[in-house]
């Protein structure tokens, strides 16, 4: 009965506000679903692109560099216990449709290299193509989309080179969402020229054979010493994970920002809630006086918040699907810039523990939110004993406490922001943003109540009769003002910080592109997405020695080697050409160009900001790299600021690297012109040299810094959708507020009316209420969120990326973000304000 | 016979702005089963403070106040919320039905709070106030008359010891609050239970078996009529 009178009459008389904090609640599911969809999505694609590639039982011997084939000698006294199988793992674009696929190379003459393929397809291979290395074996659903026969010409582009091969064969993948969909089969030595792999493979795979398991494999190998330095042993699992771990700070940074979302919705939940206690105090006040318990009251507020949190976590999920489809494509460009490779295109895939954990989180923090306004209503005196509203001004300890309550919390804040990150996440600073927006609402009341008492002062007497009448309002209403104002500055506070971390991230970037991206032309392999697929071919770099001069040339290579138990990129340019004309900067603050001149004389190596924070690392340091011709010792000459990764990488000269590397292309490549040349005409000679033969990006400088620019807007497309949310919730939250409000103060307006005032004059005091909740939650918003956006720059930042940004906060995006806020607010008001329009005041103030 | 409800020298007083105000001064007084008894005084005399003691509500600063046996001023919050809810029935001067529950539900409210179901009670009382045409309509749709009486039907329907009532006739026309109260005290007579009538209006006092009279927080009179 208590839920009836409380909870289920209400919601069927009011279905309008209940639906509205209802989809406040799921839009912060959806955006915590989607995310985690998306991201696992693209994260799973990454993965089994290696696991299901590789096949069942296997260990995998790797090196920086590729594993020497000459080792397969060495390890063929392993032939008892396991089956060796060389691998390529390359990757390539097919041009027609655009999409990045990946090339394996396996010895398709023996059957272990047959072993993990998926069963052939469409009768028997033309075997002779494959073995004269120009077919290849297709996946059905890739023949299918090409229109592809066996026999049939594919154009592929291989380290930027377009190369025809033949569809020798088809192979048909068991699973629909299988990673083979995505995988084109050649013979290792064929794979080996098309890539320059000449005497490497990626991988030497040991199969283990029947009765033989992994464990014992494994110790064969280690008791034998058959390994030595740099070569490692791993199963594709384990090479996988490695991936993952250099994603584990983007996906929490990209989830705790999608939990920002579910943070307003649980403002929106609180605020409804405590607006529908403070409405229902009388009839609440009755209960009691008619024996209902505290326990009662409490379990019927708790019910309804669990009944929000239901409708609501379900239609989240349901949104969060959709809205995960939606953002899968930029959170795989977020990931494969991340890792530095393309990852294959997959499904979203809702299964049923996140599906559950989406409708359990609405439940959750709608039950969490329901805290405060539970404990008002278990407050609630019987009816008799029930005083009229609180003073419409707090009294000076009630301002003391909230004031001092605030105080701490900021304090605490701030004590959580100096912590360091736990397991490298930066959950203590979040924890202090938390506190800073806890902080924020305790001082609503406060806030609304300063604003009482300054429309109380002589000098603002005379600004308008509407005006002090509206504040009177929302001080006569003041807790459920404050929570409205609460709600506002919380949306607004998270708007700012994230607007403050975008743009202080993109004024770094930006001039860190402007300082060290000096080159006229940007060479790279063709890409997706954004992300290039594939090296350059030798040819591109001695054609554009040819037109350019080896002096105005500086091809960069990369390799991946271990430091630390982790894995870093070994980056290699033309230092001499750099020398001459700068590059990135340093954070000494010394020029590029003394930097690598220094590098060159003493043959070190500089290495970039994250690396330096994540080893400890510094100028004068010696670094110590694995490589295929032994160790490579050099010493730290520079730390340099890098905002293209968030993983260690280090930079020596391109000869040196070439004395301890195979040459196997180069990465991208850039040309220094002479004084006055014309950049444009430059690239048309050089897209003109390489037309038709190779599939290669030239930039402009210009060009250059708007496609970094280009990146870093994809990477943050997500972030501004969750600003929107944010300020949407707010509007709703005020709205609901401003509806209650104006219901309690039927008789007030009234009043007004019985007094001469018009329909207008009526109308414009709700909506200067409005406004005036908006201007109150704007100014305690943007101070919370300036604070929070600090700690976003200045530690989460740094504790995740290891990235030391410029703090600059985007003034005019705060202040029109708040103006928006006012606005919708003022929006918001509208209803309530409508509903104004229509007060009788004989029959409301006859009912009385 | 055991008294159902005593007050014995109780004083409550009030903070108001910087000091206190005294609502009520060595109050005692006894009710007995089966009685009516009106508490007649001035407006602030401490009518309804009274009426809080009995009910729970409150808590006397001196003396004691024993209702059903329960010692209001000792007794946990629990046992408090029990008393009103199984003991005792009140009925307000502003009727207070819950908005959102039809008639029928309204009158049941007590029963459903103490976890039990008696349709044939609640009919039986609805028939006997002459709602039942009415039962499934909500407050708001009764007239005053209509309300206060589904009022005195919820606050019997639970067999209480006590019923208090508080200006109960306040929000009523004339004709409208002696119907309400004969009603009251017909009703409440079958069942035994006592019934403590707070009212500044003396014809009301007058079908009393007893007239408490206060003024300033003290009982300065008491008699019959």
């Amino acid at each position: 009965m208590i839920l009836r009178a409380l909870v289920l009459r209400p919601a069927q008389r009011r279905p309008l506000r209940l639906l509205l904090t209802i989809v406040g609640v799921a839009a912060g599911v959806a955006a915590v679903v989607a995310t985690i969809a998306a991201n696992r999505a693209a994260v799973w694609a990454m993965r089994e692109g290696v696991v299901e590639v590789a096949g069942g039982e296997v260990l995998e011997i790797t090196a920086p560099g590729g594993v020497p084939t000459a080792r397969l000698a060495a390890l063929r006294r392993l032939a008892s216990h396991a089956r060796l199988a060389p691998v390529i793992e390359e990757a390539a674009l097919l041009p027609e449709l655009r999409e990045t696929v990946k090339v394996l190379g396996v010895d398709l003459l023996t059957e272990v290299g047959l072993a993990n393929l998926p069963p052939l397809a469409g009768g028997q291979p033309q075997w002779e193509s494959v073995l004269r290395g120009d077919g290849v074996l297709v996946p059905s659903a890739l023949a299918e989309r090409l229109s592809l026969q066996v026999g049939d010409r594919l154009l592929l582009a291989a380290r930027s080179r377009t190369v025809q091969l033949i569809a020798a064969g088809v192979v048909a993948p068991q699973r629909l969402a299988s990673a083979w969909n995505h995988v084109i089969v050649m013979d290792i030595a064929a794979a080996q020229e098309l890539f320059g792999r000449h005497g490497y493979v990626d991988a030497l795979q040991l199969r283990p054979r029947p009765g033989v398991t992994l464990e014992q494999l494994r110790d064969r190998v280690v008791s034998e010493n058959l390994l030595p330095p740099p070569l490692a042993l791993a199963t594709p699992g384990q090479r996988a994970e490695g991936g993952q771990r250099m994603l584990r700070a983007l996906e929490f940074n990209l989830a705790a920002l999608s939990g920002i979302s579910l943070l307003v919705g649980a403002v929106l939940v609180a605020t409804t809630l405590a607006t529908s206690v403070v409405q229902r105090r009388r009839v609440i006040a009755l209960l009691r006086s008619l024996g209902a318990g505290r326990g009662q009251i409490a379990r019927a507020v708790l019910v309804e918040a669990a009944l929000i949190g239901l409708a609501g976590g379900v239609a989240g999920v349901l949104g969060g699907g959709l809205a995960a489809r939606a953002a899968l494509a930029s959170v795989r460009a977020t990931v494969a810039s991340a890792v530095q490779s393309a990852v294959p295109t997959t499904a979203i895939d809702i299964d049923p523990p996140l599906a559950v954990t989406g409708v359990l989180l609405g439940v959750v923090v709608s039950l969490a939110a329901a805290a405060l306004p539970l404990l008002e209503a278990r407050a609630t005196p019987p009816l008799q004993g029930l005083r009229g509203e609180p003073p419409v001004l707090l009294p000076a300890r009630a301002r003391r406490r909230s004031a001092l309550l605030g105080l701490a919390l900021l304090a605490i804040g701030a004590a959580l922001a100096r912590l360091p990150a736990v397991g490298g996440l930066p959950i203590p600073a979040l924890a202090g943003s938390l506190a800073i927006l806890a902080a924020l609402l305790a001082t609503a009341g406060l806030a609304v109540d300063t604003f009482a008492r300054l429309e109380a002062l002589p000098g603002l007497r005379r600004a308008g009769v509407l005006l002090r009448l509206a504040g009177a309002a929302l001080a006569a209403g003041r807790r459920r003002a404050a929570w409205a104002a609460g709600a506002v500055g919380v949306a607004i506070a998270l708007a700012v910080a994230i607007a403050t971390m975008v743009s202080s991230f993109r004024a770094t970037v930006l001039h860190w592109a402007e300082q060290g991206l000096r080159s006229d032309l940007w060479v790279r392999p063709a890409a997706v997405a954004g992300v290039q697929v594939g090296r350059l071919h030798p040819d591109v770099v001695e054609c554009a020695i040819q037109l350019f001069g080896n002096e105005a040339v500086d091809p960069f290579h990369v390799a991946t080697v271990p430091l630390h138990g982790e894995t870093i990129t070994l980056g290699a340019g033309a230092l001499e050409v750099v020398a001459r004309h700068g590059g990135v900067p340093f954070r000494s603050g010394e020029d590029a160009r003394a930097v690598f001149a220094e590098v060159l004389r003493r043959r070190g190596a500089v290495i970039n900001e994250p690396a330096a924070r994540r080893f400890g690392l510094a100028e004068g340091d010696v670094l110590r790299l694995p490589t295929p011709k032994g160790v490579l010792e050099r010493p730290i000459v520079g730390v340099f600021y890098d905002y293209s990764r968030s993983q260690g990488m280090v930079v020596i000269d391109r000869a040196d690297f070439l004395a301890h590397f195979p040459d196997i292309g180069a990465q991208e490549l850039a040309v220094f012109l002479p004084p006055h040349a014309d950049p444009a005409e430059a690239r048309q000679r050089l897209l003109a040299a390489l037309s038709g033969r190779f599939l290669v990006e030239v930039f402009l400088n210009r060009e250059l810094r708007a496609e970094v620019i280009a990146v870093f807007d994809r990477t943050f497309a997500i972030t501004t959708a969750l600003q929107l949310v944010a300020v949407g919730v707010a509007v709703v939250a005020v709205a609901t507020v401003l509806l209650a409000l104006l219901a309690e103060r039927a008789r007030d307006l009234a009043l007004l009316r019985a007094l001469g005032a018009s329909r207008t004059q009526v109308a414009r005091v709700v909506l200067v209420q409005a406004a005036l909740l908006g201007v109150i939650g704007a100014a305690g918003g943007i101070a919370a969120g300036l604070a929070i956006g600090l700690i976003l720059v200045k530690v989460v930042n740094v504790q995740s990326f290891a990235w030391t940004l410029r703090l600059l906060p985007p003034w005019g995006s705060v202040l029109s973000t708040a103006a928006w806020v006012a606005l919708g607010c003022l929006v918001a008001g509208a209803v309530p304000a409508a509903g104004a329009l229509r007060v009788a005041p004989a029959e409301v103030l006859r009912e009385e | 016979m055991e008294p159902v409800a005593v007050l014995d020298g109780v004083g409550k007083r009030y903070r108001a702005g910087q000091g206190s105000v005294t609502a009520l001064h060595q109050v005692s007084l006894r009710l007995l089963a089966g009685e009516m008894v009106a508490l007649v005084g001035p407006s602030g005399c401490g009518k309804s403070t009274t009426l809080n003691l009995l009910s729970g509500v409150d808590r006397p600063d001196e003396g004691e106040v024993t209702v059903c046996g329960v010692d209001v001023r000792r007794a946990g919050e629990e046992v408090l919320t029990l008393l009103r809810r199984r003991h005792i029935g009140i009925v307000f001067q502003a009727f207070h039905l819950v908005p959102q529950l039809t008639v029928e539900e309204n009158v049941a409210l007590p029963l459903a709070l103490d976890g039990r179901r008696d349709d044939s009670r609640v009919h039986d009382l609805l028939q006997r106030v002459g709602l039942t045409h009415r039962r499934r309509h909500f407050p708001g749709e009764l007239s005053g008359g209509e309300q206060q009486r589904a009022a005195v039907a919820r606050a019997l329907v639970h067999r209480p010891r006590l019923v208090l009532a508080d200006e109960p006739t306040g929000n009523l026309d004339s004709a409208s609050g002696t119907a309400v109260l004969q009603l009251l005290d017909e009703l409440r007579r079958r069942d035994g239970a006592a019934l403590l009538l707070a009212t500044h209006d003396q014809r009301l006092a007058a079908v009393a078996d007893r007239v408490l009279a206060m003024h300033d927080g003290r009982l300065v009179a008491s008699h019959r009529p």
